[in-house]
């Protein structure tokens, strides 16, 4: 049976139909839309559908989206500034060549915001240790670490 | 990978909860983090009619320390929040550490500390410290409370003590001792996002003249059905000036005590190697952490 949830997805709120066993990555993708969330391997294995749930990294192909219900929802859509310019997270991606077939990305910008959230000045281990749940099968990860550590030093320039 | 159908119910108080829990009985499973639970739906090896959810629900989270008496985790509190928190790592080193060390961060983000014990895999993270640190549970229904040390309350792979219509609500671990340290290692395929083929944990406390063992607690995961305590490495240390030569007779023993089976992860023969080597490694550890308390 379906139910209503209200989810609030990054900003504007949504009521969706669902039922108890949909997923957040199938709700984000099927029914709002939303397909920059990215479904590998379903299992909660590579890290592709991180979303962030109240500001939290969290696995959307494991989250039940009822379990969601009156929460706030980020997703790599809602990364993008207000007009439309990527955020220096994003554009250090761009820049650092961190992105080849991309569909890693979207995970991997979510958990690195999560991290950021948290520590804005990360250290290497911070990095790697927190973005272990992250897998890329074609750039390595080198530069997606360089790509943070140039986000995190200008996302807190003239920061203390 | 598609989940049976179901019912999801999520209830705001402990009252509701003990009420579903003990009406729905084997015909529901418990929700917390479902970081375990939705992968065994998803496998089609658990195919549960109700799902009760117990997050929302304020009485079964968060983390309370009082100096002297020592600290209280609501079992619905999230591994990440065991991992950043400042006063578990100051007083019980070991646990912070081990939950800062599970799965990925996503999982330690979902993920809850009671869901970690009531999983009950040998392989799991925290149980090996939270026995080490002396640690026990509080499993709660509508009749009231019920207290037992953690290695009691798990009792075999994926086995716990949980009597219908009782939730694990949360744990209680004693103020550590004045001159005392706790450390935990594992071991596995690779650093990140693995599951341990053993991981150990030592909760040491010295007399005041800084070389005499008082009290040793030396916990195995992964080589048993259960979290093994040892008895033999107490029986070696408690009493005794702490010295390389006792280290090495203590890791020779908790070899002794262990049993670990081949499986996919690692072969028993190997195990019983790494016991040896993460006893040594954490009992040099915590011993030179508890001189510096």
């Amino acid at each position: 049976m379906k139910q209503l949830i209200c989810l609030e997805i990054n900003g504007r709120e949504y009521d969706v139909p669902v039922s108890p066993r949909d997923v957040l990555s199938d709700v984000l993708r099927k029914k709002v839309g939303l397909t920059g969330t990215k479904k590998g391997c379903g299992m909660g294995d590579c890290g592709a559908c991180t979303v962030l749930v109240e500001g939290k990294p969290v696995l959307s192909c494991i989250t039940l989206a009822i379990a969601c219900n009156g929460k706030k929802v980020t997703t790599v859509e809602g990364l993008t500034l207000p007009d439309g310019q990527l955020n220096p997270l994003q554009a250090a991606f761009v820049n650092h060549g961190a992105i080849q077939c991309g569909f890693c990305t979207p995970g991997m910008l979510m958990s690195a915001s999560g991290l950021l959230n948290r520590t804005p000045k990360p250290t290497l281990y911070d990095i790697k240790h927190e973005m272990s749940g992250n897998i890329c099968r074609c750039t390595g990860f080198k530069r997606i670490i360089e790509a943070i550590e140039a986000a995190s030093e200008t996302m807190t320039e003239g920061v203390k | 990978m598609f989940m049976n159908e179901f019912e999801y119910l999520a209830p705001k108080t402990p009252g509701e909860a003990y009420e579903l829990v003990s009406r729905l009985g084997s015909k529901a499973k418990i929700l917390a983090g479902g970081t375990d639970l939705v992968i065994l739906m998803k496998d089609k090896i658990l195919s549960p009619e109700y799902l009760i959810d117990i997050t929302n629900i304020e009485e079964f989270a968060g983390i309370s320390y009082e100096p002297g008496k020592g600290m209280v985790i609501g079992a619905t509190t999230k591994n990440a929040d065991v991992q950043y928190s400042e006063i578990v790592k100051e007083k019980y080193y070991a646990l912070a550490y081990a939950a800062g060390e599970i799965g990925s961060s996503q999982v330690r983000h979902m993920g809850t500390i009671g869901g970690n014990s009531c999983n009950a895999s040998p392989s799991g993270e925290t149980p090996t410290p939270l026995v080490a640190l002396g640690a026990k549970v509080v499993v709660s229904s509508a009749a009231g409370d019920r207290e037992m040390p953690l290695e009691d309350f798990i009792t075999g792979v994926r086995r716990i003590d949980l009597k219908e219509g009782e939730i694990l609500t949360k744990f209680i671990l004693p103020e550590p001792a004045p001159k005392s340290a706790s450390r935990y290692a594992y071991m596995g395929a690779r650093d990140a996002n693995e599951i341990d083929c053993v991981n150990m944990a030592v909760n040491i406390e010295l007399e005041a003249d800084n070389q005499t063992v008082k009290n040793v607690r030396l916990v195995m995961g992964s080589v048993f059905v259960r979290p093994l305590v040892s008895a033999a490495v107490p029986a070696l240390l408690n009493g005794q000036k702490f010295s390389d030569g006792l280290v090495e007779k203590a890791a020779e023993a908790a070899q002794g005590e262990a049993k670990p089976i081949t499986d996919i992860r690692a072969s028993e023969e190997y195990r019983y190697t790494i016991v040896g080597v993460l006893a040594r490694r954490l009992l040099k550890e915590a011993f030179a952490a508890a001189q510096e308390v």
